[in-house]
């Protein structure tokens, strides 16, 4: 090995560490180049006053200034805010019926193997069901109305809930479980208590990606003509593809990616909050999460006695043994 | 450390039981075969027995020694009634004179591996197995805190902590502060101190010797560490390698001494010794059996 080969192969290390750390903000600069790039690739493809000379045709790719020109008919002209919250609104309902049904019925399936026997042709079936043949079923079903969107939605992600969550029920150690026991919970304890917290940064994990996956569905239930104007940022798309506004196809193929990496880094900034052992951070949402948990659980001992012989447990009882433990308690610590 | 919160008489689940009366635990003739009449079946243990009595206002301290994969957790968990390795597959495994049929408070576990709740602080930890019998946050709370006090955390400072702002030795104190929060009669420690440094780890068996004294349980302790199991053990088995038969029952001094001082003293170093011959010469057996 010459010098001048560990010099080329220290700077490669100092550029491209394997899995090592680079600042955040040459992590934010690479990435604006990134988009600089983009841009500018799309800029000298579409540059020329004389559209002959372009290296691509306006009719098919217009250039920045061009597509940028019409953002103001589509905020003002086509509403875009109000469009994007109706797609919003139809994901959100969709996904969280999807949630509501998905997730006990998982939960379910990841506890008792039969209910999972029970449940995994319906999984099967769902999971591999073209989405986009159900658009027209859902139309038959439920005509071209909001709930058609709606549950749209629920069908295409409900069967992904459901496998999801069993899967990380499933992934959680047997060692929890087996210590909850040897701490005396029943069966019922064990699931709500140990399995299914235990289970949920897995689980938020996989909804996140598939909110996502959500997002874009909609498009295809909105974009798919059956009935009239029904809103929504699919049925924008239709309209400029109607009145043959290129443009406006272009700025919201732009926007909606934008939209959904708004929500992303929303979902992700609950996820921080929620689970501290994976993120780090604080935690203040767990902490809240505690909070309420605890006061449910003060108002249920309002109704119930312990069990024996841990309903002979007092205050007094502890504080007396307290105090003849007294200075026993000094050896052993502050060793870590 | 005495009784108050609760009294000897009220932790039994058996009214006639008398201290000295019938053995803690009990294995009588007890095999245990994993997938049993499958290929792939299994003999993990076979053939165990032994009797471990009640000494009365002290429980008794068994160390568990034995090569790797002979079957020391399985024995662990036949007693506590943990699947798959309860029920066992042939003989009876009895706890105050009743056959186990499945896993209860009376008998905490404390394992290898950090099985702290993470989404639960140190105190919600501590206070899991008395939130499962429904007493309430305020009592918990506070016999919580005195416990974690007593395995030498900081009760300020550490109460609200969540387990993943641990050392391992303290997640360990952790675990052992919830085990014993709930006054098993029986406690059973899966190697608890194996992936701890040699130093948090003499400190740790010095907590424990003072922890069992004020308990009086009795406790089953598997470690790889001779030291380990003949400084903790009032008694000392032996486990031939694989299938598991108890092939030796050592009686050894009581830990009345610091662990650091303890196990320099020559007659602890024989005892040590001794154990150690015991363990080659099961081991040379079993190669010039195989030959
Ligand atoms: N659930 C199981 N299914 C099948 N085989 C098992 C199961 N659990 C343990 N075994 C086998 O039984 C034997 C004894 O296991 P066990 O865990 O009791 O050993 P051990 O003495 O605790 O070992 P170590 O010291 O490595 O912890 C091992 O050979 C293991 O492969
Ligand atoms: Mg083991």
């Amino acid at each position: 090995m010459t010098d001048s080969n560990s010099q080329v192969s220290q700077t490669r290390r100092r550029w491209f560490p394997i899995r090592g750390k680079i600042s955040l903000l040459s992590s934010i600069l690479i990435s604006i180049a990134s988009v600089l790039f983009l841009f500018a690739t799309w800029w000298f493809v579409t540059r020329g006053e004389i559209v002959e000379q372009r290296i691509v045709g306006p009719f098919a790719l217009p250039s920045p200034a061009e597509t940028f020109a019409t953002f103001s008919d589509l905020w003002f002209d086509q509403q875009l805010t109000r469009n994007t919250l109706t797609t919003l609104r139809r994901v959100v309902l969709g996904f969280s019926l999807a949630a509501v049904v998905g997730i006990p019925l998982g939960i379910l399936a990841g506890s008792f193997p039969p209910v999972k026997s029970l449940l995994a042709p319906l999984i099967l079936f769902g999971r591999n069901i073209p989405i986009a043949a159900l658009v027209p079923l859902t139309y038959f079903f439920f005509g071209v109305a909001e709930m058609q969107k709606v549950l749209f939605i629920f069908l295409a992600c409900v069967a992904f809930v459901i496998a999801d969550t069993t899967t990380s029920i499933s992934n959680v150690g047997q060692q929890y479980l087996d210590t909850a026991y040897t701490l005396g919970s029943n069966r019922w304890q064990a699931i709500t208590r140990v399995l299914v917290p235990l289970a949920m940064p897995g689980l938020f994990d996989s909804l996140r990606l598939l909110f996502g996956l959500a997002f874009g569905y909609i498009m295809l239930a909105e974009s798919i003509k059956l009935g009239g104007e029904t809103g929504g940022l699919g049925n924008l798309i239709n309209a400029a593809q109607k009145r043959g506004l290129r443009t406006q196809i272009y700025l919201i193929i732009l926007i909606i990616p934008i939209v959904a990496f708004l929500i992303d880094r929303v979902l992700f900034a609950i996820q921080r909050g929620l689970f501290p052992h994976k993120y780090g951070g604080g935690g203040w949402l767990l902490v809240i999460v505690r909070d309420i948990a605890h006061r449910i659980g003060d108002v249920k001992s309002m109704f119930f006695r312990p069990t024996p012989p841990y309903d002979q447990l007092t205050l007094e009882g502890i504080a007396a043994a307290e105090r003849l433990d007294g200075g026993t308690s000094d050896d052993g610590r502050g060793h870590e | 450390m005495v009784e108050p919160p609760m009294t000897g008489e009220a932790m039994s689940d058996d009214p006639d039981a008398q201290p000295g009366n019938k053995p803690v635990v009990e294995f009588a003739g007890v095999s245990k075969s994993y997938n049993a009449g499958q290929t792939n079946e299994f003999t993990a243990i076979k053939d165990v027995t032994f009797t471990v009595h009640d000494k009365p206002g002290h429980g008794e301290f068994v160390g568990v020694l034995g090569p790797s994969g002979c079957g020391k957790s399985t024995i662990l968990k036949l007693i506590a009634g943990l699947e798959p390795q309860h029920p066992p597959t042939t003989g009876t495994v009895s706890v105050h004179g009743r056959p186990v049929t499945g896993p209860g408070a009376d008998r905490g576990m404390v394992f290898q591996d950090y099985t702290s709740f993470d989404h639960r602080t140190v105190l919600d930890n501590v206070t899991f197995g008395l939130e499962c019998h429904g007493v309430s946050r305020k009592i918990r709370e506070e016999l919580g805190r005195h416990w974690i006090d007593q395995v030498g955390l900081n009760v300020a400072t550490d109460q609200h902590k969540f387990p993943h702002e641990l050392s391992g030795g303290m997640r360990q104190r952790v675990a052992i502060a919830r085990s014993l929060i709930l006054r098993p009669k029986v406690i059973l420690m899966d190697e608890p101190f194996g992936a701890l440094d040699p130093q948090t780890r003499l400190n740790m068996q010095d907590l424990l010797v003072k922890l069992w004294r004020n308990v009086e349980a009795t406790v089953f302790f598997v470690t790889h560490s001779v030291e380990e199991a003949v400084y903790l053990g009032d008694r000392v088995y032996v486990l031939s390698a694989s299938p598991g038969r108890l092939v030796h029952q050592v009686d050894v001094e009581p830990p009345h001494r610091p662990a650091a001082l303890m196990q320099r003293e020559e007659q602890f170093r024989d005892t040590v010794y001794h154990v150690n011959d015991l363990i080659a010469a099961e081991e040379a057996a079993r190669v010039a059996d195989s030959e």
